[in-house]
């Protein structure tokens, strides 16, 4: 059989780390883990003739102060809720907190 | 009466094994069945739990119908065990009766086939020559006559070791001072109940049983324990600790569901909860009232419990009556004597009723101001939303089941247009329990007017279903002056940061600016960091009945969509608690300021800093 061709760490990808809920920064105080995913890498490929006049503009200074978003990796589907206890035996339950899916946006 | 149980088996399931090469005539178990008087003598049969179609083994056992003793009808062997459609080891389940297989007493027999011959007397442990596998559980009914009630011996095992001598005790260690009042009788290994028993003297019996085999060299015992439940029956009459009597003011309370008294009754007794259907120790209960007004309006309401402390450690009922109400108008007006007659429907005695009594007070409701005039002072500065007070009428706080509407009347009919426009600063709300109302800012316009400064109103109150009413003057004068801020956000709870929230103003903000409020910053926190039009009114948790007017009063207590970042849900609606700052745009945000964005006036003091150092 054929192999699959890998696109390895080719533009936008999906990618995960193993956190404390504590490194969230969100205030909770519990001893609970969770895998945190979430998108990076550069969107060059899926720019159109939008992004190449916008990048023009700007370098060539035509827009003032103005600097317009360009395309960036971003979630396009988040992960299901996770549900935890902190430490005062309270459940709170976190809603799209982790990608699933990414894209140039 | 007491005791229509009857006969009853003190055991609630019976096992054994047979082997194969299991001699016919050779006993298996035996049964017990208890007595209800002296005279009473059971008689045993053999049921089929299918009694239209009997297994084919049903014929390898027989019952004595006297001594209840199980044994082999036949000698079993190897072809025996083929024909059991089931796995080596099988339970057979088999009832049986002592008034015929048609009578509702019955217990399950459970034998285990083991496709194994007999084990020799070397091949047994000597423990399990005393006693079976699964433990003995026996119950006793109280007030019955002794008798034997449980066959210690395994009658499988009686002639496997014809060298040994097997015998039974109870066990009189130093740790049970008081005699249990059991005992074996040494000729049949049956353990026996020696007088008649009360539960409500002492509920379970534990002892331990030692058996002893003497072989050719030694002597050994065996040391089980047992536990004998003592069963209940209905034999101790209702009566009450201390008064009969419950004296009972019913005034501003007039809700309906609410419940006032107390009385509690005793029976000694315990009361099962399951099945539901059955008797034992029921109390019923009858309203002594042919008075249609009293029976429309007040019930009892009975409950009860298990307790063991207040009866000396031992299981009994506490009953609790209330009395339960209807609605009841503010005008009403009674004193009556209601009396309850409660019956334990169980008890044979003569003393199975008693009689409650509630006096009940049932005083009218008045509806008043507490004084002629009310003054409320507000700021030129109140924005729309600005809460002005609350009024309600004397008592209003006690008040449950009683609504009160209030209502607002310009004082000077006769006035000019612009005068007339001064009145449409000030609306009137009800409070969210119906009783009393706030006062609050509908339009700010007229507090620019010189013209208005003092606008005096009729404030009438009227009570819902009796149009009891209430009048008082009521004046409103505004302070100050009226100076207008630019460039805010409509709402406070826009502002992330305390020196552009001090500012500004807002909707509801009674001095014209937002206020703010410093959390602690530890974790999420209920006294969260966050800009509000009013300090007292919010955030405090409370979504209140102005706060509903406009969802960007007050977000923090009212949102219903959902919040980002580290925070608790309000009971409701609204943030119950936050982490940091919570601010809210058309969501709300909770985060902490770790990462300050720096303006220009903090640059300027770094870069100063710098130049300084």
């Amino acid at each position: 059989g054929v192999k699959p061709r890998r696109n390895q760490s080719h533009g936008c990808v999906l990618k995960q780390v193993h956190l404390n809920v504590t490194d969230l920064g969100l205030g909770y105080w519990t001893k609970e883990e969770l895998i945190f995913r979430y998108c990076s890498g550069p969107c060059i490929d899926s720019e159109t003739n939008y992004d190449k006049i916008l990048n023009n503009l700007t370098h060539n200074k035509k827009l003032d102060q103005d600097k317009p978003a360009r395309t960036c990796c971003r979630p396009i589907a988040f992960d299901d809720d996770l549900s935890f206890l902190d430490d005062n035996l309270v459940y709170h339950t976190l809603k799209k907190h982790s990608a699933r899916k990414c894209g140039c946006v | 009466m007491a005791g229509s149980v009857a006969l009853y088996f003190p055991q609630r399931v019976y096992m054994e094994s047979v082997y194969v090469g299991q001699q016919a005539g050779s006993p298996v178990l035996q049964l017990h069945a208890m007595a209800d008087t002296e005279q009473e003598r059971p008689r045993f049969f053999l049921c089929w739990s299918n009694m239209l179609k009997p297994q084919h083994y049903s014929s390898w056992f027989t019952l004595d119908e006297n001594t209840g003793i199980l044994s082999m009808n036949k000698t079993l062997d190897w072809s025996d065990f083929s024909g059991l459609s089931v796995s080596a080891n099988s339970a057979v389940p088999r009832t049986h009766g002592s008034s015929g297989c048609g009578g509702s007493l019955s217990v399950p027999i459970l034998i285990s086939f083991i496709s194994a011959t007999v084990p020799t007397c070397n091949e047994t442990k000597l423990s399990r020559i005393c006693y079976p596998e699964k433990e003995f559980i026996p119950h006793i009914m109280e007030n019955r006559p002794p008798g034997p009630f449980l066959q210690l011996q395994r009658l499988t095992h009686k002639d496997l070791c014809p060298n040994f001598t097997i015998t039974y005790n109870i066990d009189s260690g130093i740790l049970y001072k008081v005699p249990a009042p059991f005992m074996v009788n040494g000729n049949t290994s049956e353990l026996v109940v020696t007088s008649r028993l009360d539960r409500e003297e002492k509920e379970v019996y534990s002892f331990d049983l030692v058996c002893t085999v003497t072989t050719e060299s030694k002597l050994h015992r065996y040391f089980v324990p047992l536990v004998v439940n003592i069963y209940d029956e209905d034999d101790s009459p209702p009566y009450v600790n201390g008064t009969d009597t419950e004296e009972i003011v019913i005034e501003f309370n007039r809700m309906k569901g609410a419940v006032f008294g107390n009385l509690l009754v005793y029976d000694k007794d315990t009361t099962p909860i399951y099945p539901k259907d059955q008797t034992h120790n029921k109390f019923e209960g009858r309203l002594m009232t042919n008075d249609s007004w009293i029976k429309e309006r007040f019930s009892i309401y009975h409950s009860f419990t298990e307790e063991k402390l207040i009866f000396g450690n031992i299981r009994g009922t506490v009953h609790k009556y209330l009395i339960l109400k209807t609605n009841i108008l503010a005008t009403e007006k009674r004193f009556f004597q209601l009396d309850y007659l409660v019956n334990d429907t169980t008890f044979p005695g003569p003393k199975a009723t008693l009689m409650l009594h509630f006096n009940i007070t049932l005083r009218p409701v008045s509806i008043h101001f507490p004084s002629a005039t009310s003054l409320f002072t507000v700021s030129r500065q109140s924005t729309a939303f600005a809460q002005i007070g609350r009024v309600c009428v004397d008592n209003c706080l006690k008040f449950h089941g009683i609504s009160v509407v209030y209502r607002l009347v310009p004082a000077e009919k006769n006035s000019s247009a612009l005068e007339r426009s001064c009145y449409t600063a000030v609306g009137i709300t009800p409070s969210s329990s119906d009783i009393s109302a706030v006062l609050y800012i509908i339009h700010t316009e007229p507090l620019q007017q010189p013209e208005c400064r003092k606008l005096h109103f009729t404030l009438e109150a009227q009570e819902k279903k009796t149009q009891l009413q209430a009048k008082t003057e009521l004046v409103i004068q505004f302070n100050g002056n009226r100076s207008l801020e630019d460039d805010c956000p409509l709402s406070c709870a826009k502002h992330r940061r305390r020196w552009p929230c001090e500012t500004c103003g807002g909707l509801g903000a009674p001095t014209g600016r937002c206020q703010w409020r410093q959390g602690n910053g530890k974790g999420v926190s209920k006294n969260y960091s966050t800009c509000s039009p009013d300090l007292r009114t919010c955030p405090d948790g409370h979504c209140d009945v102005i706060e509903r007017k406009d969802m960007s009063i007050c977000p923090q207590d009212c949102t219903t969509k959902p919040i980002i970042g580290g925070h608790e849900k309000g009971l409701l609606q609204g943030i119950g608690a936050g982490f940091g700052t919570c601010y809210c745009t058309d969501k709300c945000f909770c985060e902490n300021d770790n990462f300050p964005m720096c303006d220009d006036v903090c640059k300027t003091i770094i870069a100063s800093a710098v130049l300084l150092s």
